[in-house]
């Protein structure tokens, strides 16, 4: 008897994307095909302008392809309106970007807040309990009431990170996560992202350019001139053949 | 729980506190000027409607006038009208049967009063001048009914005028002239002979013209004395509702075939200044208004530029394009809101301390300091304009914001 498999969080395929007008377009994807798995983290790595930040947004629903299609959950997004999209990246998906990107005006737990605001299924104690708990999962336990902006750069991604995880999404897309931080801090991030997708069936795409983080993910999928040219599993991620 | 979208637009907009003010001020100021000029061309305006109605009525009936028909045979020629077009009438000087008009005018629900006079030029002399004086012969039972003549006086009483064949009343002005006071004697010099007089009471209807020619005696004496025996030049009537005299006027009009005029008719010109001066100080408001929202246009859309990476944000947070839009549509909300508010309170303000400014105006009216109208409609006018100003100026930048496309703003963001 076949062991029932969940379903994929997320699968992409055949995705093609250029960017620019005329004399400089650019074939920035072409025919990126991938499969996020619950419980599995994917890391992508490739040079810079290889694609991998587009492959993100795409993946994201903050971008269109210009062919392929994407299934979140086992919806086509292709056909989903702007505000169904905008509910799929609300509930399904958490962003972390390369800069943290905070809302300035904001205290650090107001920021985790704001996705679950839109979400609008808790009430406001509950939301704020959960903001307090994400930020002293990624060590800001002290600091939930500080405004982003008198944050250090290391602490304004793990801001974005809690933030990230505010609506416990299915999947989580990370474009270099912990290029901003510390040893220690990036370490402590990636154990927290890594537990969180392990233990919760969730899926992890992380854009990175550091080895070391890439070959702790169960995949790696290497990337050049816009084309996923070798996916393979990752050489130190848990249960991997030791090297 | 407060919408996320009004909760975001309240912090930033509170984080820009000095476009925040400016934007606020221009509305405020835009509010309270409207508010304040209103206050003063209606308060005018308004001030010359009740001294008129409460001086000659809402409705004068007036000279009889010939059925329109032509007669093709019969009396001599001297007495016809060439019957061309709508225009051709004869008129009859005055109305022979006043009280029997009277009786039928106030079986319509919106008469109140109605009262007859009899008007005529003579002369009047105190020991100091003469002067020529509008005589108007008034039947004191029907007058107090149909006119304000009893809080137009001044000084000294009308009580038991009636039953005082040589009492008159004379216009406040016209008495200075003469240098006389209650109780001093004036001679009356009209065609059929001269009549000594007592004044009894000074009046003031607030419209000069009228105050500086104005005296009234009891009908009877007047008829008698201008030689017009059981007549009345006009029949005045007060109206529950003066906004419909016109309608009253044309019904009685065919009615009685005499001529009625309403106020509305007989006014047109000063009215018609009043009304150009509102329409005039409207515009000058508007315009700042309009000032207004141009500057919040700006502010609005420079906080769309600077904003974008936080829109991008947003956006990938799964708000979408209509919460991006309404994001800074609460904020001109918020600005039209409390500029509205602070505008109707600085608008009272300015009303009342211009209430307190002495002026002497001697000229269609009278008045001692700057009248002003006290009415709610200016403040409800004055925020809805600003409403719509600032929610027009608001409109084009939030629909700027809601169709950035996220994306190229995130690729093009970094630290």
């Amino acid at each position: 008897m076949t062991p029932h498999l969940p379903p994929p969080c997320l699968i992409c395929e055949g995705l093609e994307r250029y960017l620019g007008e005329e004399e400089s377009r650019v074939h920035v994807l072409r025919g990126v095909s991938l499969t996020l798995e619950p419980g599995l983290v994917h890391a992508v790595v490739g040079p810079s302008g290889c694609g991998k930040s587009t492959l993100l947004y795409l993946l994201g629903l903050l971008d269109h392809p210009d062919a392929g299609s994407i299934t979140i959950d086992e919806v086509p997004v292709a056909s989903l309106s702007d505000e169904d999209l905008s509910a799929t990246r609300n509930e399904r998906l958490g962003f972390i970007f390369q800069f943290h990107f905070l809302l300035q005006d904001f205290t650090a737990a107001e920021n985790v807040m704001i996705p679950m605001r839109r979400l609008g299924r808790a009430r406001m104690e509950e939301m704020r309990a959960r903001a307090e708990f994400l930020l002293d999962a990624v060590g800001l336990g002290a600091k939930v009431d500080r405004p982003s902006r008198h944050l250090s750069g290391g602490e304004q991604q793990r801001v974005a990170i809690a933030r990230a995880l505010a609506n416990d999404p299915r999947v989580i897309l990370a474009d270099e996560p912990t290029g901003n931080l510390d040893t220690s801090n990036s370490e402590r991030i990636f154990s927290l992202l890594t537990t969180l997708v392990r233990e919760n069936e969730k899926a992890l795409l992380l854009v990175t350019h550091n080895p070391e983080i890439a070959e702790r993910c169960d995949w790696v999928h290497e990337m050049k001139d816009g084309v996923i040219f070798e996916s393979r599993p990752g050489l130190r991620a848990p249960g991997s053949a030791p090297s | 729980m407060i919408p996320p979208t009004l909760y975001i637009a309240t912090r930033f907009i509170v984080s820009r506190k000095r476009s925040l003010i400016l934007s606020m001020l221009g509305v405020v100021c835009g509010v309270g000027f409207f508010i304040c000029t209103q206050a003063q061309t209606q308060g005018f305006e308004k001030y010359f409607i009740q001294s008129v109605l409460g001086t000659s009525g809402a409705v004068v009936i007036s000279d009889r006038f010939q059925p329109r028909y032509t007669q093709f045979s019969g009396t001599s020629s001297a007495d016809m009208v060439a019957s061309s077009g709508q225009n051709a009438r004869k008129y009859y000087e005055g109305i022979t049967d006043p009280y029997r008009l009277m009786r039928v005018a106030r079986s319509f629900s919106n008469v109140l009063g109605a009262a007859p006079i009899i008007r005529g030029s003579v002369s009047i002399a105190s020991s100091f001048q003469s002067e020529v004086l509008r005589l108007e012969g008034i039947d004191m039972r029907y007058h107090l009914g149909a006119t304000a003549l009893r809080e137009q006086i001044i000084s000294g009483s009308i009580d038991g005028f009636g039953a005082q064949p040589s009492a008159i009343i004379l216009g406040w002005m016209l008495a200075d002239k003469l240098q006389v006071r209650v109780g001093d004697n004036v001679t009356v010099t009209a065609p059929t002979g001269t009549r000594t007089f007592k004044v009894v009471a000074l009046s003031r209807s607030g419209i000069n013209i009228i105050d500086e020619t104005r005296g009234y005696i009891n009908l009877g004496v007047a008829q008698s004395l201008l030689g017009k025996p059981s007549s009345a030049s006009v029949i005045t009537l007060r109206l529950r509702d003066p906004g419909r005299a016109p309608e009253l006027a044309a019904h009685l009009e065919r009615l009685f075939s005499h001529r009625a005029r309403s106020w509305q008719e007989r006014e047109r010109g000063n009215l018609a200044l009043f009304s150009t001066l509102k329409i005039s100080a409207g515009i000058t408001v508007s315009l700042i208004i309009l000032l207004a929202g141009f500057g919040i246009f700006n502010v609005l859309t420079l906080t769309v530029l600077e904003k974008l990476r936080e829109i991008a944000i947003l956006r990938s947070m799964g708000y979408r394009r209509w919460d991006i839009s309404a994001i800074f549509l609460w904020q001109g909300l918020i600005i039209a809101t409390f500029g509205s508010l602070f505008g109707c309170g600085l608008g009272a303000l300015l009303t009342f301390l211009v209430s307190l400014i002495p002026i002497n105006l001697r000229g269609v009216i009278f008045a001692t300091h700057f009248v002003v109208d006290w009415n709610v409609y200016h403040y409800l006018y004055g925020s809805a304009i600003a409403f719509v100003a600032v929610l027009v100026a608001t409109f084009f930048p939030a629909q700027r914001a809601a169709t950035v496309p996220p994306v190229d703003i995130l690729r093009g963001s970094g630290q």
